[in-house]
């Protein structure tokens, strides 16, 4: 009976603190501490820094600092004008034209940044405007690049995964590598709307650009090849085992660092930006980690977990239907939460379930990082929505009903994974071992 | 036994309500306490970023003793600790930038009822400043303590890392007194040893501490001033 008071209580004074505006780390610490005094004897203050201190000064957890940085310094170079000029001439080839580019462009960043916000401004800053001078519909430019800027979160380098990874404990290696093929089908999966619009909609077809040489065609894209280079080193460093997830995210930032150089956009105010920024986005992570780290210790101790986990198992529900169940749930719970504050919450709960039912837990990452990527894009709270609100000046409702479509080819993209599940599984199984 | 008092009075007192007595001043004389307090916000606002800075420093240290640790993988020498070090480096980097992230907005917070209409967003905002001080001061207490324990029970690491044992002492004079400084440092030998835990947790100390103060300072601006020190909240 206690897990169930506890389990109310826990939910009141979560919600309150949360909705009250709590930051999110720090309102996580007030209801651990809650829970603890309550349920335990156990010596609450102590017990937090024991826990926090072993989870912030792990060593897996390095990898995030570093790909935040190598992220915050590619998005203050001249890539993301480049960008634009080198992918146009190639996606005019395909049916839908340049509007490939907002996928194609958030695709390649998504390899570069881990972070979905990133992503969208970097892409948005030079596609909205050079797609509305081309005179293609407003809504499938907002559309396709709210949906496609979601890819950040899945294509490592990933931070919702490097989260996940580092709170259930789990590879991060693996975890990157198994968001490659879901990623890339996922980034297929939106052009191949585009495709449809382009062969239903041909009234809405704007006018075709002159071709262009293929010389021509190389010679504008000559700043995105480095680029590309660079998201292989770090991903195949990671497959072939030459590489943990934090020397690949070195790799990654000295890298950046020296196309951001050749391109002659590094300077000592870029470098101070690029870092300060990173330094930043990283410790407000780290605040949310720590919170969680102490709720799962407090819910350990109440006993919750296990309790949930043997009465979701008591119901006998399939594998399948659980997942149906968890996407209903994150769904609701991303409307209010950000990705990675959903996953850090949920993990001490959801953990011991999944492995009950005995789904594989790299799988379910991938499951998880799809799930809270339509989160970003649904109202009232999504993120994505916020920025493109701010890029554009356009009502929230109003973009959020153009990327209906591309939540609708999410929901897709899950089931997909649950038919298909070595779409994720296959690529980490067949690495090899890292070393250290 | 955690509370035991100081100067006469329990610690909660002078941790908890002594600020909240503080903050209730301030909101009651405003403009007088604006005169008074500016100066002291000017140098906070300093510490904040120059405790930013060093959070920066200590990622680039990351950086590099990744690096190390791969070019000795490569040409066969061991560097023993490497990974603790960089550990230690990420939590320092963590709790370093926590007041500095505060203020710039990068901390995110659910802001449903902040931006229902103005009513909310002053009182809901007075609400979670007030609330988040309080948790922050629980978190650098312990913090604090857990700290002091460390040194107290000479916790050493659990791995292979060790420090030369200069660097220890040159902490232990800062809080010894002069007198004894010369029988200190003839006592220390350029040997290593064990990394004890107390050093790599004094950015946890200092960096929560931070954190609470920067966080009942916004409170204390907000309420003579209306508006809290962070600006601009996330892209």
């Amino acid at each position: 009976m206690t897990e169930i008071y506890a389990t109310i209580i826990f939910l009141i004074v979560l919600f309150g603190l949360l909705g009250s505006s709590v930051w999110v780390g720090l309102a996580l610490m007030g209801v651990a501490w809650v829970g603890l005094e309550l349920f335990t004897s156990r010596p609450a203050g102590d017990a937090m820094i024991t826990t926090i201190w072993t989870g912030a000064s792990s060593w897996t957890l390095t990898a995030l600092p570093l790909f935040i940085w190598m992220g915050e310094i590619l998005y203050r170079t001249r890539l993301s004008q480049d960008m634009f000029r080198g992918l146009a001439p190639w996606m005019r080839l395909l049916p839908g034209g340049l509007l490939h580019t907002n996928i194609a462009g958030c695709t390649i960043f998504a390899a570069v940044s881990g972070s979905s916000a990133a992503t969208l401004t970097t892409v948005g800053k030079m596609s909205i405007p050079e797609l509305r001078r081309r005179g293609y519909p407003e809504y499938m430019i907002i559309g396709t690049l709210a949906g496609a800027a979601t890819l950040g979160l899945m294509i490592p380098p990933s931070l919702t995964l490097i989260v996940y990874g580092v709170t259930i404990n789990e590879s991060i290696s693996k975890l990157f590598l198994a968001g490659v093929i879901p990623g890339l089908v996922l980034a297929s999966l939106f052009m191949s709307y585009i495709v449809a619009w382009h062969f239903v909609r041909k009234s809405e077809r704007p006018e075709a650009d002159k071709a262009m040489g293929l010389g021509d065609m190389f010679r504008e894209s000559r700043f995105l090849i480095p680029v590309l280079v660079l998201v292989f080193a770090v991903i195949g460093s990671m497959y072939f085992g030459w590489a943990t997830a934090t020397e690949a995210a070195a790799v990654g930032v000295i890298g950046a660092l020296v196309l951001a150089a050749s391109q002659r956009s590094l300077n000592l105010s870029t470098f101070y930006e690029s870092l300060m920024g990173a330094t930043r986005t990283s410790a407000m992570i780290a605040l949310i980690l720590m919170g969680a780290a102490f709720l799962s210790l407090a819910m350990g101790f109440t006993g919750i977990p296990r309790a949930l986990a043997s009465f979701i198992d008591g119901l006998g529900l399939s594998p399948i239907a659980l997942i149906a169940m968890l996407t209903v749930f994150y769904i609701i719970l991303g409307m209010f939460l950000d990705g990675i504050s959903s996953v850090v919450l949920t993990m001490a709960i959801v953990e011991p379930m999944i492995r009950q039912a005995g789904i594989d837990v790299i799988w379910f990452g991938i499951f998880i990082v799809i799930v809270v990527e339509m989160a970003q894009v649904t109202p009232p709270i999504g993120f994505n929505l916020f920025v493109l609100q701010g890029m554009t000046s356009h009502e929230i409702s109003y973009i959020a009903k153009t990327a209906i479509p591309m939540v609708l080819l999410m929901v897709l993209m899950v089931i997909i994974l649950v038919t298909w599940p070595e779409l994720a599984t296959w690529l980490p199984d067949n690495m090899r071992a890292t070393p250290g | 036994m955690d509370w035991k008092p100081f100067i006469g009075l329990p610690l909660w007192f002078w941790l908890f309500v002594l600020p909240t007595i503080l903050t209730i001043a301030c909101w009651y004389l405003k403009d007088k306490a604006q005169k008074f307090l500016a100066p002291i916000w000017r140098v906070l606002n300093v510490i904040y970023t120059t405790s930013g800075i060093i959070a920066a420093i200590f990622m680039v240290i990351i950086l590099l003793l990744i690096v190390a640790q791969m070019i000795a993988r490569w040409t066969g020498v061991t560097f023993h600790g490497s990974t603790e070090f960089a550990g230690y480096a990420m939590a320092a980097t963590s709790f370093f930038a926590l007041a500095h992230a505060l203020n710039r907005g990068a901390h995110i917070r659910v802001s449903i009822l902040l931006n229902l209409n103005n009513f909310t967003k002053r009182w809901v905002d007075i609400f979670a400043l007030f609330v988040a001080a309080l948790i922050a001061t629980y978190f650098a207490r312990y913090a604090i303590k857990a700290n002091i324990f460390s040194e107290m029970l000479n916790d050493r690491t659990q791995g292979q890392d060790t420090v030369p044992q200069w660097l220890l002492t040159l902490f232990e004079t800062i809080v010894t007194s002069p007198t004894q400084w010369t029988t200190l440092w003839s006592q220390t030998s350029s040997e290593m040893v064990y990394t004890p835990l107390w050093l790599p947790q004094i950015p946890m100390s200092i960096g929560t501490t931070l954190l609470a103060i920067a966080l009942w300072d916004n409170l204390i601006r907000f309420v003579v001033l209306d508006k809290s020190n962070i600006k601009g909240e996330m892209i």
